[in-house]
């Protein structure tokens, strides 16, 4: 299988990074092909040699995190598209608001299974920014797109059902404090492309 | 050719001039064979094919904290719309118009791996600067725009040094098109003024279009007009536009009262009835990268008197086809306006020319040549 890990940052002891990178390693350890892409803040990050990471810088300065997201998921996918063999990938999984309205296009234009991880909600991180409610639209707008939203945690899926009115089918609670979390991730991929399968057959 | 055009305006939504020109390019260019789709903005999907034009509206967030939150999220609406279109019919480029269109046209370019054409109708930094963050993530969309696009348009002469030297770009990249006039609008319609709205029998108009804000140049003419009623009673200032007017209103009419008149926001069509109807309009930008005014003046063989600036050191000429101010200098203002006004022969001829030379050199037929030209480099 080869999947497409989409994440703001990759650095080492920042917490979206580290379920990410812990993903990816598990991953190619099952003999999946794993491509991160993902910002260059430049910060230091250590991963099996196994796992493509590319990493791109951004040249625009936003005036807050909102609008500089939002250019930097185009420069994501210009690397996606560029850089990688965007049309094989199986599975393209995104992590948080922060990437997407990459994985939104590219799983449009390549239909791809669309997988989101959201870390926390903006309303559990208090909504409390001028674009709070951009953000907490997008995390709507994953929710909605994705074919599989994972959530770490019982306050997040709570926001998830109740703040961004998530379909409860297609939600699932997965601990990533607890062992074996990265094999429900694999198997949720397996599943979700069997019923793609069954779809086009 | 099948040029995607990315503009957050689109007739009949229009707040400025992006609107007028993109349907005026649009529109001859699918007379002249090519297939031109808009994709902007509307408050709800959906489609329209108009003239020849398939206009494909979306709408954006209603949440959005301000103009630059509110450009990013209707570009992903856009891009998300653009996808869809493209499954069914492949696109040659994406061509995006002034700076909001910037987040949309690079998420398309890069999700569909197009080129990209970056017209440039002005620039943050001469509308009214850089000095705050928002200014600034404005001008980098700016800056954005023109590096990812393979061909950059700018509707200035002098305005494309502006444009390479804002961005820092290679001379080859940027290229000068001018705005062009739709002649057959103006032909087309037949001036039908009830001129007692605006300005008595004897009295003689004096036109401002323009929206009121500093950069038009609202608050020189005022402070010229004292000036010119001394010397020139039967002159009226008919000054139209949305935007700051009633602060323009206040001050203009406790300088000369009555000979000032505000109507608001006119129609397009009582805006060209004034328009022919006007001795002369008047342009007192500060900053001007193109100004149509000029040209839609000399449509209607009215002549222009505009400050020396920008594209209106093209689109006048002195003493020929109307008369150059200099700019943000109301005594300037005021002495050409008046040398029109005391030779009223002279100004029809200033009209005429105006209108030979608008015929000769600024036809949309020749612009969209143009531009598809540079479709053809950027394709290369």
């Amino acid at each position: 299988m080869k999947v497409l890990l989409l994440s703001k940052n990759l650095s080492d002891g920042e917490a979206v990074s580290e379920y990410v990178k812990n993903l990816a390693e598990y991953l190619v350890s099952e003999n999946n092909e794993v491509t991160i892409v993902s910002f260059d803040d430049e910060s230091y990050y250590s991963i099996d040699d196994r796992v493509n990471v590319n990493r791109f810088p951004l040249n625009f300065e936003g005036d807050n995190l909102y609008n500089w997201s939002m250019m930097m998921n185009n420069e994501m996918k210009g690397q996606v598209v560029e850089e990688t063999d965007v049309e094989e990938f199986d599975i393209i999984h995104a992590h948080d608001w922060t990437t997407v309205p990459g994985a939104v296009s590219l799983s449009k234009q390549f239909e791809t299974a669309f997988v989101l991880t959201i870390h926390s909600t903006e309303n559990e991180r208090g909504f409390g920014s001028e674009e709070s409610e951009v953000i907490s639209e997008l995390e709507w707008q994953g929710t909605f797109e994705a074919d599989k939203v994972i959530v770490n945690r019982d306050e997040t899926r709570n926001s998830v059902l109740f703040d961004l009115d998530a379909p409860e089918e297609k939600l699932e609670m997965i601990d990533p404090l607890k062992d074996g979390w990265q094999q429900i991730i694999l198997n949720n991929y397996r599943n979700l492309l069997d019923n793609k399968e069954q779809v086009k057959n | 050719m099948r040029p995607l055009f990315v503009t957050w305006e689109y007739p009949p939504y229009k707040a400025g001039g992006i609107a007028a020109h993109c349907e005026d390019l649009a529109t001859t260019m699918a007379d002249q064979g090519h297939e031109p789709v808009i994709l902007t903005y509307g408050d709800e999907q959906e489609v329209e094919y108009r003239d020849g034009v398939e206009i494909h509206r979306v709408p954006a967030s209603n949440s959005a904290s301000n103009t630059l939150s509110w450009a990013m999220n209707l570009g992903h609406q856009m891009e998300k719309k653009a996808i869809e279109l493209a499954k069914k019919q492949d696109f040659d480029l994406v061509h995006a118009h002034d700076w909001m269109a910037v987040p949309g046209a690079t998420g398309i370019k890069k999700t569909l791996d197009l080129p990209m054409v970056f017209t440039v109708h002005s620039t943050q930094k001469g509308r009214d600067g850089i000095d705050s963050d928002y200014q600034r993530t404005i001008h980098n969309l700016e800056w954005y725009g023109t590096y990812e696009a393979e061909e950059v348009i700018t509707v200035g002469r002098e305005f494309s040094e502006e444009v390479k030297h804002n961005y820092e770009l290679p001379k080859q990249k940027v290229n000068y098109i001018p705005n062009g006039v739709n002649l057959e609008k103006f032909d087309n319609h037949s001036e039908n003024l009830n001129k007692d709205k605006y300005a008595l029998d004897w009295e003689q108009i004096v036109l401002f279009v323009g929206r009121m804000y500093p950069q038009k140049g609202p608050g020189h003419l005022i402070e010229a007009m004292p000036e010119i009623i001394d010397n020139n009673p039967e002159a009226k200032f008919v000054m139209c536009g949305s935007g700051a007017t009633e602060h323009y209103k206040q001050i203009a009419k406790s300088q000369v009262g009555e000979k000032v008149h505000f109507p608001g926001y006119v129609p397009d069509k009582e805006l060209l009835s004034l328009m022919k109807r006007a001795e002369m309009t008047v342009a007192p930008s500060v900053y001007e990268p193109f100004g149509i005014v000029p040209l839609e003046a000399a449509a209607c063989e009215t002549p222009t008197v505009g400050s020396y600036t920008g594209g209106m050191k093209d689109t006048i000429i002195h003493e020929y086809t109307g008369l150059h101010t200099y700019p943000a200098d109301p005594g300037s203002i005021a002495h050409e306006i008046e040398r029109a006004l005391n030779d009223p022969g002279w100004s029809d001829w200033m009209g005429q020319n105006a209108r030979e030379r608008v015929e000769d050199n600024f036809r949309w037929e020749q612009i969209s040549a143009w531009t598809t030209g540079i479709y053809k480099e950027a394709l290369k």
